[in-house]
């Protein structure tokens, strides 16, 4: 199929009730391309993966999957999607084997086919040993495997992953952001909820903010950073130094500083890690030694709460609401000198246009 | 890889054709066995329920019941017995409806929205599915009725089928109630509260343990108009043997009404979005 924006969605809304879950969302996602939806509980994302999963029909504006109207050829975007999402959807009392036949059967595969297809699944995913037992032995990085699997086995274009790493430990986290990276290398567009704003930065090509149904704003991670401010260098001064005449020097350089007495440490915005020489060499000029010094760029924090904040009606952006994954670690605690990153995705990620 | 070069390796084997109904019907049906039968004990005690009520009920009722308000020459297990081949059936609707309100909050159910199939074939499978456990429980309750009261259908072994035939048809019919119940309500919390409601009055106020002329005069109109009455006339009538009227025509057509109306509801009841 010759369609390269497998999502185009235009002036989407969704009224509940009194809620407007979705309040006029425009949105491309190209074939290959891995599209991170970020936002609070409560933004839409979850909504709009409905929508565009043909689970509920928007109550305005339109949107084509794989080229068919979500609304009006439902059962042929039905083909060429796969939804995957935080609760895994399979059957408990069936085996991985047989959960992967029952819905490649209901595909349209014969029963030969499901067979090749579901052995096909069990081995891309590391499951072969567990294809016999029932899913309700399986642990949670299973699951979460197998429930992916199922949503690979009609081979989609469109592969919908909401909130894929809810509960998820971070080895079987890391893996399974391998397997969407792939996935997205041959081809599949990816579009990705969370609220996890590690996940959005490794995986996606494009971020969309959502907020109150609005899409916020979109772009890469690194435009999203750069409108988001600066980044900042953080220093602590050796032993013999004096936190306050290094505040005093940094300040007549232009450079207004934190000093956080409790850490030992000072704070500066920093446009770039360039700026890091210009920082030693301005602390060394008043004697005061530099101990330890790291640069850091806006993270995505920083760009969640840039945006959000700016979201009429958005709930105050509390501590829930920016949850960090549980186990790994932000890419600010990293090493002592953080040069700014590098593209983290290297190699053959799509031109966005 | 750009957006324009050809589609990934995968994505030359070419795309199945969506299963067919009747395709997607055998496959949902086989899958709905074996969740049904998946736990032995479930099983187990699901088919030896009915033989707690022959039990319960033949001594409760039987030693109140004054021969001469039953019908003339006929044993109380002999009234009991094809009353509760469709009052058994209203049990395991119930636990239908529960099951399916299950499968519909989580698992498969959930996946079956986004796969190119039609749901109400979902719930087709399911009352198969159910009905076969019902069918396990009647001949249970006539082999039970035998080998503990030596019950004999008056109506001989054509009598005895046909009445199994017919009670199988009512109980699908009462299977529906409970599976368009499931799909409006989607709460396991409140379907058992309302299907309390439906269930006793369905069992109780009916001609299943006493003849109606006996109840007092308001229960006795509710139960005239309870289709399980009719059912249960008609399966008595069948297997006591004589004289079969019009109960067995009256007990098909509510049956195959109510079956009606409710696959009607309840496909419109699946259909609607998970979260409306």
């Amino acid at each position: 199929m010759a369609v390269d924006q497998v999502i185009r969605a235009t002036g989407l809304r969704k009224r509940f009730g009194a809620v407007q879950a979705l309040d006029g969302v425009d949105l491309t996602v190209a074939r290959g391309e891995i599209m991170g939806l970020l936002g609070h509980n409560g933004a839409g994302k979850t909504t709009l993966v409905n929508v565009l999963s043909t689970l509920t029909p928007p109550t305005s504006g339109t949107a084509s999957v794989a080229g068919f109207d979500v609304a009006g050829r439902p059962d042929e975007v039905r083909r060429r999607i796969g939804v995957t999402g935080q609760f895994a959807a399979l059957d408990e009392e069936l085996s991985g084997h047989d959960n992967l036949v029952l819905v490649a059967r209901l595909c349209g595969a014969s029963k030969a086919q499901a067979a090749g297809r579901a052995d096909e699944l069990l081995e891309a995913f590391g499951l072969r040993a567990a294809a016999g037992r029932r899913a309700a032995t399986y642990s949670g990085g299973m699951r979460r495997r197998l429930d992916l699997a199922l949503g690979l086995v009609g081979r989609p274009d469109v592969l919908f992953l909401d909130e894929p790493s809810v509960g998820l430990d971070l080895p079987s986290r890391l893996g399974l952001w391998e397997r969407v990276q792939g996935l997205a290398r041959d081809g599949t567009a990816v579009l990705l909820t969370t609220q996890y704003l590690e996940e959005a930065d490794r995986l996606a090509d494009r971020i969309t903010v959502l907020g109150a149904g609005r899409v916020l704003a979109s772009g890469t991670a690194v435009e999203l950073k750069a409108r988001a401010g600066s980044g900042s260098i953080s220093l602590r001064v050796g032993p013999q130094g004096d936190r306050t005449v290094a505040a005093e020097a940094l300040g007549r350089a232009g450079f207004p500083s934190d000093v956080d007495d409790g850490r030992g440490e000072l704070t500066v915005p920093a446009g770039d890690s360039a700026d890091l020489a210009v920082v030693i060499r301005v602390l060394d000029a008043v004697g005061q030694n530099v101990t330890e010094i790291r640069y850091a760029e806006p993270s995505l924090d920083d760009v969640y709460l840039a945006f959000t904040a700016t979201a009429p009606d958005a709930p105050a952006p509390a501590a829930a609401a920016l949850d960090r994954p549980p186990a790994p670690a932000p890419a600010r605690a990293a090493p002592r000198i953080t040069l700014p990153e590098a593209e983290r995705r290297t190699g053959d990620t799509p031109e966005t246009p | 890889m750009t957006p324009s070069a050809g589609p990934a390796t995968e994505e030359r084997v070419p795309r199945w054709r969506p299963a067919g109904r009747a395709a997607q019907l055998r496959v949902l049906t086989a899958r709905q066995i074996r969740l049904v039968y998946a736990d032995r004990r479930v099983v187990l005690f699901s088919v030896a329920q009915p033989v707690v009520m022959l039990l319960l009920i033949s001594q409760v009722f039987g030693s109140l019941a004054d021969r001469s308000i039953l019908p003339r020459g006929v044993s109380y297990i002999e009234f009991l017995l094809p009353a509760l081949l469709v009052t058994t059936g209203i049990g395991t609707s119930q636990s239908a409806g529960v099951g399916l309100v299950r499968d519909m909050e989580g698992g498969m159910v959930r996946r079956f929205r986004v796969l190119p199939l039609s749901l109400p074939m979902v719930l087709v499978a399911r009352s198969i599915a159910d009905l076969t456990r019902s069918g396990m429980q009647l001949l249970v309750l006539v082999v039970a009725g035998h080998l503990l009261f030596g019950y004999r259908a008056g109506g001989g072994a054509v009598g005895l089928v046909a009445a199994l035939a017919l009670s199988t048809v009512v109980i699908w019919s009462l299977i529906w109630i409970f599976i368009a119940l499931a799909a409006w309500l989607r709460k396991v919390e409140v379907l058992s509260s309302i299907g309390f409601f439906v269930s006793f009055p369905l069992m109780f106020a009916s001609s299943a343990f006493v003849p109606v002329d006996v109840l007092p005069g308001w229960l006795a109109a509710v139960a005239t108009v309870n289709p399980v009455s009719h059912a249960v006339e008609a399966s008595r009538s069948l297997a006591l043997g004589g004289q079969v009227g019009s109960e067995v025509t009256a007990a098909l057509c509510a049956a195959l009404g109510l079956m009606a109306a409710m696959t009607v509801l309840a496909a419109r009841a699946v259909r609607r979005p998970p979260d409306e």
